[in-house]
């Protein structure tokens, strides 16, 4: 799904060898941030999308901290489902710090991928 | 069209029900037929004690029948057991190798609370639905997950239902190793029956074992039965009851659902929470719903423990609340993550677990338990009418199933909620450790969700959502933006954190 995702937003617009010149610059003049790109997952029906999507996180930043920021910029409430998935289906455990998840799942490119989504609803289609 | 449902026969509604079951019993032949044929035999036998309006009844029925096909109910005939390997059940293991096992086994299935679509309901307060069949699958199973909270809560441990039915449409088979095709399956002679219908047919590789010996605790389950009664009485279909779908409807309007609606399982894991802080007739319980997947020990404590938040002076109110945590999580984009399902197992094997509230994708069900690499389910796509509870002997047969249903781990879909039950604060301690270490059996490097200590404002979550009402400037792109790809490549398209 990932990859999917990124077809879509970023690389329709930027090759692999741009983007990954463009973390390489980024990493050199800001060394302690982490660059993350925040993608709506496809089928997202409740969230509304960020207008803002490549972030510059602090490597000490937990998961947790993370995410209450990216909930208030949508103006969350605390009970609204908001799940953060790394490399399209994994979840990340909440204390983690972003350098250690940025450690285990950057992208060849150098950015962290992390796709934002609520939960499904149930039901069948509607009777007659 | 071979569509009636397993239990058709079994729920005719109201009056016919003592008498269904009892037609059905001792047949063990029909087992063999379609289900939609045995309805019929079921139909003729109870023809015999001279009803007048079978023919409409029949209509009924067909009608029934064909809406429940509409609303989603499984038309398969029949589950097969594997006699080699155990079925999880809500924590309790159960290998379907003896007559005592399956005896044991039936009475675990059989006695959780099933809570289906209902029809003929009064109206929904601001709308017209008198039903919830097409909408409502995700209530029920929230209301099944509440009511084994309850269970646990209120019932003698180990309590099992002592009128509950004998299965029907399972087979329980020597499953082969390495080979693809099935043993001949042998359809379940109504083993260890209560009811002293022993048929005469044994398989053969049975443990010579006799069934027919009573439970020792059957006397206090019998014992239990108003409970029981009562506690199905809050799942009724009438405004007032304090777990019925208009209570839960009406509570999810905060969140902004309304009737006729789909709910999700994260929605319904507040609205429960909700409706149990409200209602008086539950006392001494609490439901926590954990956010982004962490459970803030301190905030369950806070929750549960008497004497921190006491303002009246009780002598008579225990000191600390038993509680049910509710964990909404995702596990998985668009499928489920298959690496989570050992984990998934580990949850199910657990005491202190009461199920999981999912489903297929777009077809909730309420997961009690596994077998291999099939998950075992109550489902609530059966359209029953309403039962009238105002008589305090009203029947119970058609809030408990007796076909027990599996689906592939694979076809689960990942968005879920976990249900788990604490009695006191030693359980919930407990809890904590077992949970734990269930789950980090996981493949997947991280869990699927977190115990932490401390509250959840300790991490900044109060302090945030608060600031956030002063700043109400939400940084989402407005409608009709999203595909415009932003292409400058310079920082400032960064945004600083």
């Amino acid at each position: 799904m990932r990859r999917a995702l990124k077809v879509l937003t970023i690389n329709c617009v930027c090759p692999p060898a741009i983007r990954q010149q463009e973390v390489a610059g980024i990493r050199s003049k800001f060394p302690n941030k982490i660059p993350v790109i925040i993608e709506r997952y496809d089928r997202e029906k409740f969230l509304p999308p960020l207008d803002k999507t490549k972030f510059l996180v602090p490597h000490e930043l937990t998961m947790t901290q993370f995410v209450t920021i990216i909930r208030n910029r949508m103006s969350l409430l605390p009970t609204q489902a908001f799940y953060l998935l790394i490399d399209g289906s994994g979840l990340a455990s909440m204390s983690l710090t972003m350098a250690q998840v940025y450690r285990e799942h950057q992208d060849d490119d150098g950015f962290l991928y992390i796709t934002y989504a609520s939960q499904e609803m149930f039901g069948h289609s509607k009777p007659l | 069209m071979n569509s009636v449902s397993p239990s058709a026969a079994q729920y005719k509604g109201g009056m016919m029900q003592e008498e269904a079951v009892e037609s059905r019993r001792p047949l063990p032949m029909e087992r063999q037929d379609s289900s939609g044929l045995r309805t019929l035999q079921t139909l003729s036998a109870s023809g015999e004690s001279g009803e007048p309006d079978e023919i409409d009844k029949l209509k009924a029925k067909l009608m029934s029948a064909w809406n429940n096909v509409k609303y989603g109910w499984t038309v398969k005939t029949k589950t097969s057991f594997n006699k080699l390997s155990p079925v999880t059940v809500l924590g309790q293991s159960y290998l379907l190798n003896s007559e005592d096992e399956v005896e044991r086994f039936r009475l675990a299935f059989v006695s959780r609370v099933w809570l289906t679509y209902r029809r003929e309901f009064p109206q929904l307060e601001g709308s017209t639905w008198t039903t919830d069949c097409g909408w409502g699958c995700m209530l029920r199973s929230g209301q099944m997950l509440l009511a084994q909270g309850l269970l646990v809560h209120l019932m003698p441990r180990d309590w099992a239902w002592p009128d509950a039915q004998q299965l029907t449409d399972v087979d329980f088979e020597v499953f082969r190793p390495r080979s693809p095709a099935r043993a001949g399956g042998v359809p379940i002679p109504s083993f260890g029956s209560p009811r002293g219908s022993n048929s005469p047919e044994k398989s053969t590789n049975q443990a010579p074992k006799c069934s027919q010996r009573k439970r020792p605790e059957s006397v206090k389950d019998r014992r239990a039965e108003p409970i029981h009664q009562r506690l199905v009485t809050w799942f009724g279909d009438q405004p007032p009851a304090a777990f019925g779908i208009h209570q839960l409807v009406e509570i999810g309007k905060s969140s902004g659902k309304k009737a006729g609606d789909w709910y999700g399982p994260s929605i319904v894991a507040h609205i429960l929470r909700k409706a149990v802080a409200k209602t008086p007739v539950v006392q001494n319980l609490a439901v926590y719903v954990a956010q982004d997947c962490t459970v803030y020990k301190e905030d369950v404590v806070r929750l549960c423990d008497q004497s921190l938040n006491r303002t009246l002076v009780d002598e008579f109110s225990p000191l600390w609340k038993s509680v049910i945590i509710l964990v909404p999580v995702r596990l998985g984009g668009e499928t489920l993550n298959p690496s989570y399902i050992d984990c998934v197992k580990s949850l199910l094997k657990l005491d202190c677990c009461i199920g999981i509230i999912g489903g297929k994708p777009k077809h909730s069900l309420y997961f009690i338990g596994f077998q291999d690499e099939q998950l075992l389910y109550l489902d609530p796509h059966y359209c029953q009418p309403v039962v009238d509870m105002t008589q305090t002997d009203f029947p119970l047969d058609s809030f408990h199933c007796s076909a027990p249903k599996k689906m592939p781990f694979n076809r689960m879909d990942p968005s879920c909620t976990i249900g788990f039950y604490a009695k006191n604060k030693k359980d919930f301690e407990s809890l904590c450790s077992a949970v734990s270490t269930a789950l980090s059996s996981s493949n997947e490097k991280y869990p699927i969700f977190t115990f932490v200590e401390g509250q959840g404002h300790d991490y900044g979550l109060e302090s945030h959502s608060s600031s956030h009402t002063h700043n109400p400037v939400a940084h989402i792109l407005p409608r009709g933006k999203l595909g415009q790809c932003n292409n400058r490549r310079s920082s400032d398209e960064f945004v600083f954190l």
